[in-house]
This record gives structure tokens, sequence and C-alpha cells, in this order.
């Protein structure tokens, strides 16, 4: 249940540079993670992880402003079906190129799934506003940018733990197999789901709903980082948990700064009164 | 053949099941966590998808059994597949509202009743008397816990629809990387045929004797033209990867 009913959000960044940082930078971080081919090492998978931040960004913008009109189904909803989407959308992409259907490069993988998965977003959102009558009037395009950043992000944590967005060669046996899709899946919903989900409320502001975005993106590639201890080697998953934890912390720390010059006053509690105490 | 049409038609029906089974389910959201409103106090998706999970976990548990043993996969063994599916949802789906139950009317101290109606349509009790003024209602009466395992069956039976038909065109059992795809898809498909039901519901719903129960047609709909969707798209794929 939204406590902010009706009206679009205001304030911060405009959507269209979110937009162009999202898909700039998370198209830019999972490309970059061929990097590992041309130097024949694993240390760039990082770039993923680094990618499905941007696209976090964006996810979590997105849901920030469609939000706003009140979903009358809790904010949750949305970023499951962000990846529900996603997940649909990136293996398509990823795996239409290397079976040889149609006449497409490998390398253009990334770019088809976050082509399909807009498209599926543009077919629900017409039908929310169409069919089901939600009339929100931004909620086409926001599910397309939200089922595009559920692909980007699902792509770049899976590229962060196999080092590669090659399907069959890296994909299939590293995180399909292994069954750390299931981490990605759910932990990249809760990434784009989360930040408003925290920060919702009249008092909400752009800025720290991002801030709590990046925070927990970073988190998820530290969680990446240690699935891909078993998929590629030692080193670059030390890398990734490294850098992970390093945005974490960084984030964290101005996510607790803005929250304690916005809020109207912080005060510590104190532990529990025994018993005594409270006679 | 790589679009296979009885397939992407079963998976369709699935989905379609997946977002009809949402509609029976008793989901009170965030009022019903406070015990003014009846139903399970959580949102559709959370409700949906744990007992639709729980369903294609026993589903595949079967169809590993199945599909493996001597004799190959026939039409009898389809449907015991479906049947598996649909009890690991509805025993999900009781036990979620029955302990919930017991945290209503032991813990907060409200009778289940329902407030969309005046009389439970399958025990004939009066409810309107008992329904606390300002509130829609607490727990889960009768009526809502059989519309509940109603939801489960449909639940059940779509997810595990799904998941069996995207397994059958991986054609291989026992290989980990078919079986997790078919699963992740079949997550995917749950979760965007749950999530268009509960925006189709607005968030809250008592089960079939609930006004909110005509839209069903509208969700019927949705749901069909997105698990088309994804059917077509997830086919090829489960075909390609084999």
């Amino acid at each position: 249940m939204s406590a902010v009913e009706g009206g679009p959000a205001s304030g911060g960044l405009p959507p269209n540079t979110i937009i162009a940082i999202g898909v700039i930078g998370g198209l830019a971080g999972i490309y970059l993670t061929m990097l590992n081919q041309t130097f024949d090492t694993k240390i760039f998978s990082v770039m993923g992880g680094i990618g499905s931040i941007f696209a976090v960004v964006w996810g979590a913008d997105a849901v920030r402003r469609v939000c706003s009109y009140g979903l009358g189904t809790g904010v949750p909803s949305i970023g499951m079906v962000a990846l529900g989407m996603g997940v649909v959308a990136a293996i398509f992409g990823l795996i239409i190129p290397e079976t040889g259907i149609l006449p497409i490069p490998t390398i253009l993988g990334p770019v088809i799934s976050f082509i399909v998965a807009a498209l599926i977003g543009l077919v629900i959102g017409v039908m929310s506003n169409k069919i089901l009558k939600m009339n929100i009037p931004i909620m086409e395009k926001s599910m397309i940018e939200i089922a595009g950043a559920g692909s980007l992000v699902l792509m770049g944590l899976s590229a962060s733990i196999a080092g590669s967005f090659a399907f069959n060669d890296a994909i299939l046996p590293g995180v399909v197999s292994t069954g750390y899709i299931a981490i990605v899946f759910i932990g990249g919903a809760m990434t784009i789901l989360h930040p408003f989900n925290a920060n919702l409320g009249p008092d909400e502001t752009q800025y720290r709903t991002l801030y709590v975005a990046i925070e927990k993106a970073a988190l998820i590639m530290v969680i990446a980082g240690f699935a891909s201890l078993t998929v590629i080697d030692a080193v670059s998953a030390a890398v990734t948990m490294l850098v992970g934890l390093l945005i974490f912390l960084v984030y964290f720390n101005k996510f607790m700064k803005s929250v304690h010059r916005e809020a109207y006053k912080v005060v510590g509690t104190g532990l529990l009164p025994s018993a005594e105490e409270l006679e | 053949m790589i679009i296979d049409p009885i397939s992407i038609a079963l998976i369709t029906l699935g989905g379609v099941l997946i977002g009809l089974g949402v509609h029976f389910i008793p989901v009170g959201g965030a009022p019903a966590a406070m015990a003014q409103a009846t139903g399970v106090g959580t949102g559709t998706v959370q409700l949906a998808a744990g007992a639709g999970l729980t369903g294609l976990i026993s589903a595949g548990f079967m169809y590993n059994f199945l599909a493996t043993a001597p004799g190959g996969f026939g039409t009898s063994d389809f449907i015991l597949v479906l049947a598996s599916g649909a009890v690991g949802a509805m025993i999900m789906i009781t036990v979620t509202m029955f302990i919930g139950q017991l945290v209503y009317v032991y813990c907060v101290g409200v009778p289940p009743v329902s407030a969309k109606v005046d009389k439970d349509p399958i025990t004939g009790d009066r409810q309107d008397i008992y329904v606390s003024q300002g509130t829609e209602g607490h727990g889960v009466p009768t009526v809502s816990f059989v519309s509940g395992t109603i939801g489960g069956l449909f639940g059940g039976v779509g997810g595990s629809m799904v998941y069996v038909q995207l397994m059958q065109i991986g054609n291989a059992p026992a290989d980990p990387a078919i079986v997790a795809l078919a699963g992740i898809f079949a997550t995917g498909v749950f979760y965007v045929n749950a999530v268009l039901a509960s925006y189709n519901i607005g968030g809250t719903i008592e089960g079939f004797h609930d006004p909110k129960f005509k839209r069903v047609p509208k969700a019927i709909i949705s749901c069909l033209i997105a698990s088309l969707l994804c059917a077509i798209i997830a086919v090829p794929i489960m075909g390609g990867v084999s």
C-alpha cells in the first residue's frame, strides 16, 4: 500500500538522465566483461557487477516514479514482475544468436535481450492501462523501463558470476546449472523494489532512494562475487567482492548521513529496560 | 520443430490458470496485517508465489521421478505431475491460512469474519454482526479458506503445466541445466501472471464470493496475452538448448 497516492514523483535528476545512465552504464558494464577474453583473464568480471549497479539505479528510479501514483498492491509486486519479464527476455536474447536460428552475431545478445524486455514491458504496460484499467499515465513507459532494467541487472550479475555473457559457454554451466540464477533473480528483484519500498512517504527524496539502490546493488554484487568463487578463479571473485563492499560502505554512509540530516531528530533509545527498572 | 503450437498453447493455458488461481486466494494486504481486513496479511504476489513455487517443487520432484523411470513419460504421467503440483500448492496455501488464522484468533483476538457477505455462502453463518466497526472483516472465514484452497489448486496446476511443457521440449529430465532453465522460466511466467492478476484485483480480495471476483475475465485476457508472449519466447529457447 503506497502511502503517497496520486501525483507524479518530483525533484532530483530528470528521468531521461537516469534512463541514459542506466542503459549506457548497464550495457557498457556487460560488454566490458569481454575484456576477459581479450586479455585472457577473469579479472574484468567485476565490470558486470558495476554495470548492474547502473541498471539498478535506473530500475529503482522507474519504480519510484510509477509507484508514486499508488499501485494498490504494494511496491514489491513491480520488482518481481521486473525480473520475471527480465529473466525471460535476457535468456532469450543471449541464446538466440547461439542457436543459429536467426543470423545474428553473438555480440548483439545483450542488446537483443534489452529490446525484447522492452517489448514485453510495453505489452504488459499497455494491458495494465487498457484492459485492467489501472489508469496510471506513465504505466506503459515505466513498464518498458522496469523490464529493461530487470534484464540488464540479470545479465550484469550473471556476467559477473560467469565472467562472460556467452550463454552456452559461460552462463548456462556457471549460473543456470549451479542454481545461482535463483539468487540473481530474487536478489535483482530486491535491489529494484526495495529502495522505494524502504523510503516511500511524503518526505521521500530521489537521491536518498537512489543511495539505497546503489548500496543494495553493491550488496548483491558482493553475493555475486561470492557465488563466482566456485565458477571462476578466487582472485577475480575477491575483486568483485571487494569493489562491491567498498561501494556498499561509501553509499551506506551517504544514506545514513542524509537520514540524519533530514530527520527531525535522531535519538538512541538504549537497551530494553530490565524488569526492576520498569517497576 | 522449433515452435510447437501445442506446447505454446499449454504454456499459455498454464499462465491463465495461474492468473485465475490468484483471484481465489484470500489476500488481505497491509490492512489484514493489522487484522482490519479479511484474508492473510501479505500481498498477492508473495502468497501466490509461495504456494506456486512449492507446487513447482513438488511437480518437479514427481516429474523427475516419472520421466527418468523406464517406459518414458506418458499422458497419465502428465496428469500425475499436475496433481502433485496442485497438492503441493494447496498444502502450502492451507498451512499459511491455518497458521495465520491461529494468530488472528488466539493472538490478535478477532473472530474470522467476512465483510463482503452477510451470510457465509458455505456454512450459512451470520457475518455482519461480528465485523468490528471501521474494519473490513478479519481472519480467514470458512468460505475464504475453501476459496484459497481452490486458488492453490489452479495455481499449482498452472505452474506445473508450464514447467512440464518446458521440460518436455528440453527433453533431458536429468540434465541440471535444463531443469534449472525450465524452473527459472516457470518462475518468471508465474510472477508475470501473478502480478497482472494482483493489479486486476487492486491489492485485496476475500475469495470467490468477493464482488471483485467479477473482474476475472479481464485478468484472463491479460494473462492470455502475456503468457502467449512468454511462451513464444520460451519454447524456442528450450528447444535451442537441447
